[in-house]
C-alpha cells in the first residue's frame, strides 16, 4: 500500500479527476495548499494575469503592485510581486491530492497524472510516493487491503 | 529522500521560511491547519479552544539535508528565537520526518515516468 501525494496546478484538477475516475481510482483527498518550487513562486508576465484572476488564497493586492518600486510598497505586507525581496514569498495556490493505492496501481496512477498535468512549464508540480502501513475503513472496521477495495 | 511535515505557529512562518530560504531550501508547500497537542488546547476565561490555528510546512529533501532543515525550523519556530532571554513554550509546534520512496517532477517526467532529483 502506498500513499501518493501529488501537488498540481489548480486549473488541472478537473481533468485530473476525470483521468483518475477513468482508471477506477475512487478515493482521493483534495487539499487547498500554497507552495513554491526552486523558482520561489515567480510567475512569468505571460502567466501573471491567469494567476491573479484565479481565486487566490494568498495575500495579493492588485496587479498594479507589480509595477511599483520596492520602496513604494513598504506598507503592503507580503505582496509577492511588489519587490525583489518579496518574491521569495511567492507562494502560489496549488492543489494537493492524496491517494492511497495498491503497490501495483502506483505506476499507472502516476503516469495518468503526469499525462494530464504536464505542460512543460515550471510549476507543473510534483508527485511523491510514500509507504503506507495500513488503512482502516471507519464504517466497517475492515483493515489493510480490504479497506481500499 | 525524506518528507518533512512541520507544524508551526502562524506567527513564526514568515521567519522560518526566510531562514529556510537563506539555507538554500527553495521548494515547499504550505497548509493552513488547526489542531491541539497533549495540553488539549487552551482555556481563555470561560472559553476552551481545541482547534488552534497552525501553519504546516511540507518539504521533501535529500537525506543529507534533513538535519539542516530540522535545525533551521527548530531554531526559528521556537518562541523567543529573536530574544535570547526566552526559551521555547508550549504550542511552538512539532516536526515530523517520514520516508519518500520515489518522486516525480511532472514538468520533466518522461512518458514512462521516472525518478527525479529533488
Amino acid at each position: 500500500m502506498k500513499q501518493i501525494i501529488a501537488i498540481i496546478r489548480d486549473e488541472r484538477v478537473e481533468e485530473t479527476k476525470t483521468a483518475l475516475e477513468k482508471m477506477g481510482v475512487r478515493g482521493v483527498t483534495f487539499l487547498y495548499v500554497t507552495g513554491r518550487g526552486d523558482q520561489k513562486g515567480t510567475v512569468s508576465s505571460r502567466e501573471l494575469g491567469g494567476v491573479l484572476n484565479r481565486n487566490f488564497r494568498m495575500p495579493l493586492t492588485s496587479p498594479e503592485c507589480t509595477h511599483q518600486s520596492p520602496g513604494s510598497s513598504q506598507g503592503t505586507p507580503r505582496d509577492p510581486f511588489s519587490s525583489e525581496k518579496e518574491f521569495a514569498f511567492g507562494f502560489l495556490p496549488k492543489r494537493m491530492l492524496i491517494i492511497i493505492a495498491y503497490d501495483d496501481d502506483v505506476g499507472p496512477i502516476v503516469q495518468a497524472m503526469v499525462n494530464v498535468n504536464q505542460s512543460g512549464r515550471h510549476g507543473d508540480g510534483r508527485i511523491f510516493i510514500c509507504p503506507m502501513i495500513s488503512a482502516i475503513r471507519v464504517s466497517t472496521g475492515e483493515q489493510g487491503d480490504k479497506a481500499l477495495s | 529522500m525524506k518528507m518533512i511535515w512541520a507544524v508551526i505557529r502562524p506567527e513564526s512562518a514568515h521567519r522560518v521560511i526566510t531562514a529556510l530560504d537563506s539555507a538554500g531550501i527553495g521548494g515547499m508547500t504550505r497548509l493552513h491547519v488547526t489542531g491541539h497537542g497533549r495540553e488539549m488546547g487552551i482555556t481563555l476565561g470561560s472559553v476552551h479552544y481545541t482547534e488552534i490555528p497552525k501553519e504546516m510546512l511540507m518539504l521533501v529533501v535529500p537525506d543529507n539535508e534533513v538535519a539542516k532543515v530540522v535545525t533551521v525550523i527548530r531554531a526559528e519556530a521556537k518562541t523567543g528565537a529573536d530574544n535570547t532571554h526566552q526559551e521555547g513554550t508550549i504550542g511552538d509546534g512539532k516536526i515530523f520526518v517520514t520516508y519518500v520512496e520515489d518522486s516525480f517532477a511532472i514538468r520533466t517526467a518522461g512518458k514512462t515516468g521516472g525518478t527525479s532529483k529533488i
